[in-house]
């Protein structure tokens, strides 16, 4: 019999690899992955101008505003944390003649000129559009330049006035260490979690259900269901699938890796030559951990999050394959995994939220909820809002949830499997969880 | 030896089958007849181990009967059982390993019967490549392919053509010779005549009618004659025994009670110009429309 289990097992992982939907399904996935990793090479390749600086052209016809709209494009970008820099020449002939030159130019004119009313007034030129963030500096900068003419008329010393216009400094304390501010804690799942753990996770239970249901589905409705499990044990057939479709997922996990690995080298021999500045991937989400002050307990939170994970994926495979058995064909399937697929949803949309729940018991309970513990758990201990007990709760849930589905799951399977009834698919499944097994 | 006692088998208040009892002897073959739903498919279920009954025991040379002896039992369902997607050759291996046997001998024994079916060039094809058939014959490979001690065949035969069913047969009667026990069930009763030496009528779950063919033929007492030549059918009716004249095409078929009324349809019927006047027992199609009718007026 246990070579019976090895060979379904192996045969139901054959099944999966050696085929022409997973070789393209694993084709398109690279190819986005590294895409996404290299969308600023991408971009650049196809003419677009993600990271190109931005020249502007300065027509100070008030003589005398030249300095002060240069410092105050300097603070304007230092505030908007511009990722390209703005580039500032001086044009000295007519304004007609700058509207000529800017014409086959990606340049933006600026033309100040005096007001009597207003003391500065401004236009901006440009050629084609200007992308939002780089006008949005530029009429900061323009209305820090109009404040600052204002009070240099008003005969306010330019010490002064440099410190009037100077940015307040602030000193952020944050007295409690995990403690954090709503867009930090979100910042730091974005930059952190989600990328390496939230969204690869989801995927994976995503093909993990269907592969479950697809296999079980086909044996049924082919009827060859009968056959096999004339031969071998509902059991055996059972944990085979589970195996099989872990394995998968596992494989298909490290294969992600992998295409990330490459997206990121090709990043990195890229910038080499390249004067991007984005910061590198992996840069980044260390940056993030550093800042979040958790790479000391990384090893604890990567142990944690690994059994999550895997217990997850295998709570996952059987509540697949308990309901798959109980389907006499795609559609039902399709209807009777629909919940499962919401409460991944949920738990996916709420790991993305988990730092706007600060403090919160709810989302403190909520993840130690078996199927959204894996995904909204790993996000709240990166934000500090739970602990290694709470990491052991959800564990020992999952354990525990598991077992039930072994115990009880088993013996929906068995008498789901051959079961062909066309009554009402949960009437079935109760039915079958009544019966004797 | 197969040995069935005192099966019965409930789902929910509907009773499937009700106290079945049989004996399959080693190169016995045992014909399992019923109408739709009388409950052929639940015994089969029963007798793989697929379903529990709810009493009774089912027994293969004294062992009961659970995975450690499937693997010398062979199943052709009534459905196709078949992984469309695999070709031939990866569907059968595929089956073959779940019965317990080599890659190696379950090829050698592939090809043996590819080539008695003489669909050897399907080897690769893919199964839902192949017509309903072929499809068939696969299936029936898939059963016999462990030489089974016992093979049990739910509706073998539908939808072949006479040729296939000709292949079939030569081949069941092979397995036959080499010591199989076979339960088979068709709705044609020709087949069952052709095979079994001993079978069981079930309606409703219930067994109505059960033994050697031979003696039920003898033991039901009506008989058939047939007659070709120029007679009048409402003479013939009027026979004190005579129960039904069937004309066909070719000649008539006048039903009897039982064999004494022999003489007085021969008398009837004596001045006219007569060809041909033989004798028949009755056919097991018309024992079981009789007996099934029957039970369904209890």
């Amino acid at each position: 019999m246990t070579s019976k289990f090895w060979f379904l097992t192996k045969q139901s992982l054959n099944k999966k690899i050696k085929t022409k939907w997973f070789l393209i399904a694993n084709i398109l996935l690279a190819v986005v992955i590294v895409g996404l990793l290299n969308i600023d090479s991408v971009i650049s390749f196809f003419g677009g101008d993600f990271s190109s600086d931005v020249e502007i052209v300065l027509l100070d016809e008030t003589k005398q505003t030249e300095d002060i709209f240069k410092n105050s494009l300097l603070l304007a970008e230092e505030s908007f944390d511009l990722e390209h820099e703005m580039i500032l020449e001086l044009f000295s002939k007519s304004q007609k003649e700058l509207e000529e030159e800017l014409k086959e130019s990606n340049k933006v004119g600026i033309v100040l000129e005096e007001d009597e009313d207003n003391y500065l007034k401004a236009r901006i030129i440009s050629n084609e559009k200007i992308d939002t963030m780089s006008y949005q500096v530029l009429v900061q900068a323009l209305n820090t330049s109009k404040t600052q003419v204002a009070m240099k008329e008003a005969n306010i010393a330019p010490e002064e006035l440099q410190k009037i216009t100077s940015n307040i400094l602030i000193d952020r304390l944050i007295l409690d260490d995990n403690a954090k501010s709503e867009d930090e804690a979100t910042a730091m799942i974005m930059g952190t979690v989600f990328p390496t753990l939230i969204l690869p996770f989801f995927m994976l239970v995503i093909f993990l259900v269907q592969m479950i249901g697809t296999e079980i589905n086909e044996e049924k409705s082919t009827r060859s269901m009968e056959i096999i499990i004339s031969n071998v044990s509902p059991k055996t057939h059972f944990f085979s699938k589970v195996l099989a479709s872990n394995a998968f997922v596992l494989f298909q996990g490290v294969l992600l890796i992998l295409y990330s690995g490459i997206g990121l080298l090709i990043k990195n021999s890229m910038q080499v030559d390249s004067s991007s500045q984005i910061t590198d991937s992996i840069s980044s989400i260390w940056d993030s951990l550093g800042q979040a002050g958790i790479i000391d307990r990384l090893p604890m939170i990567l142990a944690a999050t690994l059994i999550l994970m895997i217990l997850s994926f295998i709570a996952y495979s059987l509540i697949a394959g308990i309901l798959a058995s109980m389907t006499v064909n795609m559609e039902d399937f399709q209807q009777i995994q629909t919940p499962i697929m919401m409460i991944c949803l949920l738990g996916y949309y709420l790991a993305i939220m988990a730092g706007m729940f600060d403090g919160s018991i709810l989302i403190r309970v909520l993840s130690y909820v078996p199927f959204l513990s894996c995904l909204l758990a790993p996000a709240l201990l990166v934000v500090g809002e739970i602990g290694v007990i709470d990491i052991g709760v959800s564990i020992l849930l999952l354990c525990l949830l598991i077992y039930l589905m072994t115990k009880y799951g088993l013996k929906i399977y068995k008498v789901g499997i051959l079961n062909y009834s066309t009554d009402k698919m949960w009437k079935r499944l109760w039915k079958a969880a009544r019966s004797k097994g | 030896m197969l040995e069935i006692k005192n099966i019965s088998k409930s789902y929910g208040t509907h009773l499937a089958v009700d106290q079945l009892s049989f004996e399959v002897k080693k190169g016995e073959i045992f014909g399992l007849l019923g109408e739709n739903g009388a409950g052929k498919t639940t015994t089969f279920r029963i007798i793989m181990g697929l379903l529990e009954p709810n009493s009774g025991t089912v027994t293969l040379d004294g062992k009961k009967i659970d995975y450690s002896v499937t693997d010398t039992i062979g199943f052709v369902t009534e459905e196709r059982s078949l992984l469309t997607k695999l070709t031939v050759k990866d569907q059968l291996v595929y089956y073959g390993i779940l019965k317990g046997m080599s890659e190696e001998v379950i090829l050698k024994r592939l090809d043996e019967w590819l080539e008695k079916f003489g669909i050897s060039e399907y080897k690769n094809r893919k199964i839902k490549e192949l017509s309903k058939g072929n499809q068939q014959k696969i299936q029936f490979i898939a059963g016999i392919i462990n030489n089974p001690k016992l093979l049990i065949l739910d509706e073998p035969f539908s939808g072949l053509d006479p040729i296939n069913v000709k292949m079939f047969q030569e081949a069941i009667l092979e397995l036959k010779e080499k010591g199989c026990s076979i339960i088979f069930s068709s709705h044609q009763m020709e087949h069952i005549e052709l095979f079994c030496e001993k079978l069981v009528i079930l309606v409703k779950g219930k067994v109505v009618l059960s033994g050697y063919l031979k003696d039920i033929k003898k033991e039901y007492r009506k008989k058939n004659i047939f007659i070709q030549g120029d007679i009048s059918i409402e003479k013939i009716k009027k026979v004190p025994g005579v129960l039904d004249v069937i004309s066909t095409a070719k000649e008539y078929q006048v039903k009897i009670e039982n064999d004494k009324i022999v003489d007085s349809v021969f008398q009837a019927i004596s001045k006219n110009k007569i060809t041909k006047f033989v004798v028949e027992e009755a056919s097991l199609n018309e024992i079981f429309i009789e007996k099934v009718g029957e039970s369904y007026d209890k």
